[in-house]
């Protein structure tokens, strides 16, 4: 029996998450699946991967060359991908969609037609946009995973970006049973859903032996500097505890676009000595910050689930987060962190005290139960089977 | 004294913000020479003591400009051109997109050459070598957070702030932010926004049984907006009826996903920028002006609202406080505070008609006494006369 194939649509390959990546594909390709990865050309950093990677034309270039590619994507479409490409046409005509729009796509999506397929999944929400006919044109199954931002979000910037999508027959992954419902909510049948939370290599992010204690206590939050990760609500509730004395360090890991008013934040609120923003680190860089904080704080306005609340958690970090989506389904309140209300400053600053002040006894009972929680629910080994299963 | 002296206003590009541009009328309609160096986003009709040296945003004007001017420069000036060069040169800013940018101002020499926003000070630093006088605006971001963003820009603040001849600050406490980088107090002069009075006559409110909430202002995360909506929030669930309206916050993702989170679809309305005819009506037709800002100078919005008889609520950002007192001219509550805005919001719809008109005719008076246009061209007039004569200009 040949191999199933599974071609996966990335906007390009990853870079920081690279080596979670490889153990996925890996634990696919040990499972007996051929891997291959399919991704835009101008967003790409390395190739440096377990699986055959194909990358897109590159449409955004000078008008010379860009009539040199559409020609060239134009003659596979007419010789090489004939019966694929003449399929799409005319499923997107059905659809009722364009001419213009059925030949951009038809070009766009060359690169897609080019493979035999056993499942083409989309690694996000919108890259399934615009492609709703690929999978059934080359006569593959498809499969849409939603990460939290393209679907929380992305319906909110391009309206009703998902209609088509959602009629057609694909089988979705997502992250927490909170977006389980929300797709439910837009009509997607329940059985095509199916809920595979991130995972953690828990032999990396082992345990460390940290208590809390009266002394300096040491906070930390991997987010990228986004206002969905609530970083000011969370940099206001750390200025309510400073002006109550509590001596603490606040450490930030990650980079993005909200710098400079996270900063003005910490500088108006009077924090900026005990707030630190670490920028982008490595894996192993995180790994050692996560070793020397006690609690990890993950405020978000909006989270899918959140992988580093997992590796925090792995660890055996006291996590507090936010009621955000799927964060509620990550930590369990009062059994393996706390869930603290969004948008409530106060309410946080309280939940941190709170923490700050638990006995030794039911420090220890949250840790523990905390870590084998992580090691039952969210291991690799679990995912990848669950990966199996969903193909299958 | 006033025919002789020329006066550029540098903001980068033609027409500036609305505020740099009533100043810029309000100096011409004194019969002063104005100078305008820039890309030209959009043509502008000035009156005569107005000149435009602008250029379009191509590659084919900009050539023609810097040709232009290059050859104008050799041909008659070509010792201040070799000096300029060399200057340029050894700030590595001798591109030819900054040659098209300086030649012109070198030509036409002004003699008070002020520049609209702190970050361009170190690149227009040269004119001093020419007798210009360099005079800089302490406005909003540029002095109030980039700085403690960006270590190299406050480090390049402290190098050139105590060379700048004249400061104009837009507040009290924007000047007292500028000296933390080297800004000399003795050489700020704080200079209000002003308005021109007439142009906010009295348009006839619009009744409504909700309360009418609004702000005016570009989607930045400095303005606070979030604030407001927390504050929205706590209004719906206390079942006050209201209604608030963002001009200028369209398509602003952050909003707009608050606004479904926190359920606020019926009560908030987001829309696009409007021109100053469409604000004046809007903020008639409003019951308060909310400014929920983090960060401001003063808000030209504010003095908007004033002028228009519609009552304030502002943040104590910045300086605002040099401008709302709370409950005598309006309503000023703590930065980053949303039950503090819900609270004083409760408090105005409490208020009883006689109480609004008494703070509005307040905040109208503050206005006519602090923030006309003729308060702001004099008091920037002065400013200039006064550089030029403690260098024994003539």
């Amino acid at each position: 029996m040949s191999k199933k194939r599974i071609g996966i649509v990335l906007s390009a390959v990853p870079g920081y998450s690279e080596t979670f990546f490889k153990n996925k594909i890996k634990g696919l390709q040990d499972n007996g699946f051929e891997v291959l990865l399919f991704v835009d050309q101008n967003q790409t950093k390395s190739t440096n991967l377990p699986c055959e990677v194909i990358i897109a034309p590159d449409f955004n270039v000078n008008l010379i060359l860009k009539i040199i590619i559409i020609f060239k994507t134009f003659l596979k479409a007419i010789f090489i991908s004939t019966k694929q490409s003449c399929l799409l046409y005319k499923l997107d005509k059905e659809d009722g969609i364009s001419l213009k729009q059925r030949i951009k796509q038809l070009l766009l999506n060359q690169f897609l037609l080019s493979k035999k397929l056993d499942w083409l999944h989309f690694g996000f929400g919108m890259l399934a946009v615009n492609r709703e006919n690929v999978a059934q044109a080359i006569g593959a199954k498809m499969a849409v995973s939603f990460r939290g931002f393209d679907l929380y979000l992305s319906p909110l910037k391009h309206k009703e970006c998902y209609n088509l999508l959602f009629i057609k027959k694909v089988y979705y992954h997502v992250l927490s049973n909170q977006m389980k419902k929300i797709l439910i909510e837009r009509g997607v049948s329940e059985p095509m859903i199916i809920v595979i939370p991130p995972a953690v290599d828990v032999t990396y992010f082992q345990p460390n032996k940290l208590q809390l204690s009266n002394q300096q206590v040491e906070m930390v939050t991997i987010a990228r500097l986004h206002w969905i990760k609530g970083l000011e609500y969370t940099l206001e509730s750390l200025a309510l505890l400073k002006k109550e004395g509590l001596d603490f360090k606040y450490t930030i890991i990650g980079d993005g676009e909200e710098f400079e008013r996270l900063i003005f934040a910490t500088h108006q609120l009077d924090i900026k000595e005990q707030v630190i923003f670490k920028g982008r680190i490595t894996q192993a860089e995180v790994r050692k910050e996560l070793q020397k904080a006690n609690i990890y704080i993950q405020y978000s306005i909006q989270e899918g689930f959140c992988n580093a609340t997992i590796e925090a958690q792995a660890m055996g970090l006291f996590c507090i987060v936010s009621d955000a989506d799927g964060l509620s389904e990550n930590v369990i309140d009062a059994k393996t962190g706390w869930v603290v209300p969004k948008r409530k400053p106060k309410l946080l600053a309280e939940k941190i005290k709170e923490v700050i002040n638990l006995s030794e006894e039911k420090q220890q009972e949250m840790r523990i139960a905390t870590i084998n929680r992580i090691k039952k629910n969210f291991h690799i080994i679990q995912q990848q089977e669950d990966f199996v299963k969903f193909y299958l | 004294m006033k025919n002789k002296i020329k006066i550029a206003v540098y903001s980068g590009s033609i027409p500036s913000t609305t505020f740099i541009e009533r100043l810029i009328l309000g100096l011409s309609n004194k019969g002063y020479q104005i100078y305008l160096f820039g890309y030209c986003k959009k043509k502008v009709k000035y009156n005569g003591s107005v000149k435009s040296i602008a250029y379009r945003n191509t590659k084919f004007y900009k050539s023609l400009h810097l040709l232009k001017y290059n050859l104008l420069l050799l041909l008659f000036k070509y010792k201040a051109k070799q000096k300029l060069d060399r200057i340029l040169k050894s700030k590595s800013q001798n591109a030819l997109i900054d040659k098209m940018k300086c030649y012109p101002v070198l030509w036409h020499k002004p003699n008070i050459f002020h520049v609209q926003w702190a970050k361009n000070i170190e690149y227009w630093s040269w004119v001093q070598e020419f007798d210009m006088k360099l005079v800089l605006s302490l406005r909003g971001a540029h002095i109030n957070y980039s700085p403690i963003a960006d270590p190299i820009l406050a480090k390049m603040y402290h190098k050139c702030f105590p060379n700048v001849d004249r400061f104009h600050a837009v507040s009290k406490a924007i000047a007292k932010e500028a000296t933390k980088y080297g800004a000399p107090p003795e050489k700020i002069e704080i200079v209000y926004s002003g308005l021109n009075l007439k142009s906010f006559k009295r348009i006839p409110e619009v009744k409504d049984l909700k309360f009418n909430i609004v702000s005016i202002g570009r989607s930045h995360w400095k303005k606070g907006y979030n604030y407001a909506l927390d504050a929205c929030s706590i209004l719906k669930k206390r079942n006050i009826p209201f209604s608030y309206t963002i001009v200028g916050a369209e398509g602003y993702l952050e909003l707009i996903y608050q606004i479904q989170d926190l359920g606020l679809q019926e009560d908030v309305v987001l829309l696009g920028s409007l021109p100053l005819d469409a604000i004046k009506k809007t903020l008639k037709s409003s019951s308060i002006l909310l400014l929920p800002s983090v960060e401001e100078g003063v808000a030209n919005v504010v003095l908007e609202a004033m002028a228009s008889e519609t009552l304030v609520l502002t943040t104590n950002c910045g300086g605002m406080e040099e401008v709302v007192q709370h409950e005598v001219n309006g309503f000023v509550c703590p930065i980053r505070d949303s039950n503090a805005i819900a609270e004083q919001i409760i408090k105005i719809i409490g208020l009883n008609d006689e109480n609004k008109q008494q703070i509005v005719n307040q905040a109208k008076k503050t206005i006519e006494n602090q923030h006309t246009e003729s308060q702001m061209v004099s008091g920037m007039l002065d400013l200039y006369i006064n550089v030029l004569k403690e260098n024994n200009y003539e």
